[in-house]
């Protein structure tokens, strides 16, 4: 291991952990490739990297769970697998997992392939020819088939999805049911807080097990702080190894590669480029969410909303793209759980508590927003990121229309009572109420719950080291060997669910790298 | 005692003050104010039945701020809630103090919003004296004007407070016992299993 006083500097984050570098007995020190990250974009890289023949080190932030683990219970399950962070400017909370196998252990397991008009607009607009249809389907069809996505047959659509499908049918709405990645889905309602059967096939039973079939070493409670850089190549990373009870950094650590690809995803893949000193103007720039928020319904009928696949149904009457041509969101029907419900119910005190007592009663959906707003990332003096986020007005409106539309759906399909997710908002019982609200000027900080799962953007690939962060392969311009496989590197949003969409991509990155590289097989 | 609700006028003169600022800052506004409120506000300490156990070490909440948690969730939530957290069946601040140590970005802004609720005095908070020491009608008072205030960074304060009390109180299983959701897996009993066979056929079938 190189010595604290031969380390080249870091960027001016970089240095805070050099003076207490240590060994690290369970890391190797030098490999082929480390790949930083093991959800939908690294855990593939990893894989292909692995069976190409190179010595690969896959770091991750979070634990290492296995379905033994996944407990089912919301709260505990939350707390172990989920981060959180906060965006200023419109105050959305901000989710990603946070363990081996990323945000695939936690997603809902639909699948979308990835919009013509998307790919389009990021050849067009992008200039990456990458992305031509009949260029990136073979990348497709191969993350399909390795997570056995499948269209959802009737026999998974909980009463939860039928009730948005009966109000869309009632209204004479476009839907449809979503393509899911499972095997054998017994139906427990869990995918959020990790499948306890392995039935999803998310990166942790599909990636990274084949990544370490082929030699790869997965390690966990690990948390790459910067790169280390010499000469316009990268040399490795720097990262801290964490306490597995407290998560605080335990000691600093550092791996030697001549190949580095950051997939920590776009909370974190910017944070360590800018930590790094590294990248153009364009690194933390053009975030773009899906941001969502939650309505819900109450019925006569026991709902039970808590179990069956926890999405599983789509409104795409008002989608604009798949040949649509609305407004730019989708209505997804979404689980009942008692957390993820109380936290998106308007108001509190005795109305708020009879509301949660009609819980096996409730339905829900969720809007899923193209946001056309951009944000940004930054890290502070200390290295931590922060992110800025302002819903424009136009935003703004479609998440009010959004609303009233998965209002209208459940009131079609019989609803008693319909809950906005704005406080101080009164439940809507009628089509009259509705259209008092059509022109309510949507305030983010009104909303009980506005959130975004499906992030993407901070180190876009471009063109041109003046329009994005990365080029065409994914590689960071300027600096030799040093990739980014994650949504941070999707120059925009995908308008649908993205998973798809970032394992091809990475899928595509790592071909690239294998292609290049002198000692893949 | 009758809480004051904010005067139009005064809310008017902070929405300006607080123009541009964003959620840290007017945290640290309303910090400030909450100091120099003290005296109106009251320096004494929370009620003891609001303490922590004296068995509980506290990881990132202090003991001010553990009783602020407990009373806002008491009555963000409902009766039915606040009959456990009183019974201390359910302990909300305790849950939030462990998921607060694993989290440590979100300590500080947590903190500050709790004690910007039980220190900061009218015009910033409706009311003269400490959250906790509060009736209940006057502590539902004061959350219904976070609630509705014009000011977006009260309604800020008002759903982050409130996020918390949601997430740590219904991670109990005695919590979701009031929502009549069995557990996961059906939570082990023939009802439970029912209502999982039930959530898969449609009414029609």
């Amino acid at each position: 291991m190189a010595q604290p006083g031969s380390l080249p500097p870091a960027g001016r984050h970089g240095a805070g952990i050099l003076g207490c570098v240590t060994s690290a007995a369970a890391l190797p020190l030098r490999v082929d490739a480390i790949v930083v990250g093991s959800g939908a974009g690294g855990a593939p890289v990893a894989a292909r990297l692995a069976e190409a023949g190179l010595e690969v080190l896959l770091l991750e932030a979070g634990p290492r769970l296995s379905s033994s683990d996944f407990t089912g219970d919301e709260g505990a399950m939350t707390a172990r697998l989920y981060t959180l962070r906060l965006a200023s400017g419109s105050g959305l909370n901000l989710y990603a997992g946070a363990c081996v196998g990323g945000s695939t252990v936690i997603n809902d397991a639909l699948c979308f392939r990835t919009p013509p008009e998307i790919l389009d607009a990021w050849r067009r607009e992008g200039g990456l020819e990458s992305f031509r249809e009949e260029s990136f389907a073979p990348f497709i069809d191969r993350a399909w088939a390795d997570l056995a996505a499948a269209p959802t047959d009737r026999a998974h659509l909980n009463r939860n999805a039928h009730v948005l499908e009966t109000g869309a049918a009632r209204l004479g709405w476009a839907a449809h049911a979503m393509a899911r990645n499972v095997r054998g889905c017994s139906n427990l309602g869990l995918c959020n807080f990790g499948c306890p059967t392995g039935a999803k096939q998310s990166t942790l039973v599909t990636y990274v097990p084949r990544a370490e079939r082929a030699g790869a070493r997965v390690v966990a409670d690990t948390r790459v702080h910067h790169l280390w850089l010499e000469a316009g190549r990268v040399r490795g990373v720097e990262a801290h190894r964490l306490d597995p009870t407290t998560r605080s950094p335990r000691e600093a650590v550092r791996v030697e590669a001549p190949l580095v690809v950051l997939a920590a995803g776009v909370l974190e893949t910017p944070a360590i480029l800018l930590r790094s000193g590294l990248g153009s103007a364009a690194v933390g720039r053009d975030l773009q969410f899906h941001t969502s928020l939650h309505v819900t319904g109450r019925f006569e009928e026991p709902i039970n909303g808590y179990y069956g696949p926890t999405m599983a149904y789509a409104v795409t009457q008002f989608s604009d793209v798949n040949g649509s041509g609305g407004p730019g969101f989708m209505l997804e029907n979404v689980a009942v759980h008692p957390i993820a419900t109380a936290s998106a119910l308007p108001g509190f005190g005795e109305a708020y508590a009879r509301a949660m007592a009609e819980l096996p009663h409730l339905a829900r959906a969720l809007v899923v927003l193209r946001d056309r707003s951009r944000g940004v990332l930054g890290v502070d003096d200390d290295g931590r990121p922060g992110i800025r986020y302002v819903l424009e007005a136009y935003d703004r409106r479609r998440l009010r229309d959004g609303m009233l539309a998965i209002a209208r759906a459940f009131l079609a399909a019989g609803a008693l009572e319909v809950w906005l997710p704005l406080n101080g908002l009164p439940p809507l019982r009628s089509e009259r109420d509705l259209d008092t609200l059509a022109r309510l000027l949507f305030e983010p900080s009104a909303a009980s719950l506005l959130y975004a799962v499906h992030l993407f953007g901070g180190a876009a690939m471009a063109s041109s080291p003046l329009r994005g962060a990365c080029d065409e392969s994914g590689q960071v311009f300027g600096v030799r060997g040093l990739f980014v496989s994650d949504a941070s590197t999707l120059p925009s949003n995908t308008g649908v669910n993205p998973q798809i969409t970032i394992v091809a991509n990475a899928l595509r990155v790592a071909e690239g790298i294998v292609a290049a590289h002198p000692r893949a097989a | 005692m009758r809480t004051p609700t904010l005067a139009p006028a005064a809310e008017h003169a902070l929405r300006e003050a607080a123009a541009g600022l964003d959620r840290r800052s007017f945290l640290r506004l309303a910090g400030a104010a909450a100091a120099l409120g003290l005296l109106p506000t009251g320096c004494g300490r929370a009620p003891a039945t609001l303490a922590p156990p004296p068995e509980l070490a506290l990881a990132a909440l202090t003991p001010r701020t553990y009783a602020v948690l407990n009373a806002a969730a008491m009555r963000l939530l409902g009766p039915p809630a606040a009959a456990l957290v009183a019974e201390r069946r359910v302990d909300p601040a305790r849950t939030t103090d462990a998921w607060l140590a694993r989290v440590p970005e979100l300590r500080a802004p947590v903190q500050q919003a709790l004690l910007v609720l039980e220190l900061a005095p009218w015009p910033i908070v409706a009311k003269l004296r400490p959250f906790t020491r509060l009736e209940p009608a006057a502590q539902d008072a004061v959350l219904d004007d976070l609630m509705r205030s014009r000011l977006e960074m009260k309604r800020a304060l008002f759903k982050g407070v409130k996020s918390f009390a949601c997430l740590s109180f219904y991670a109990a299983p005695e919590a979701r016992a009031l929502t009549g959701y069995p557990g996961p897996f059906g939570g082990g009993s023939d009802a439970g299993r029912a209502a999982m066979a039930e959530a898969m056929r449609y009414p029609q079938d």
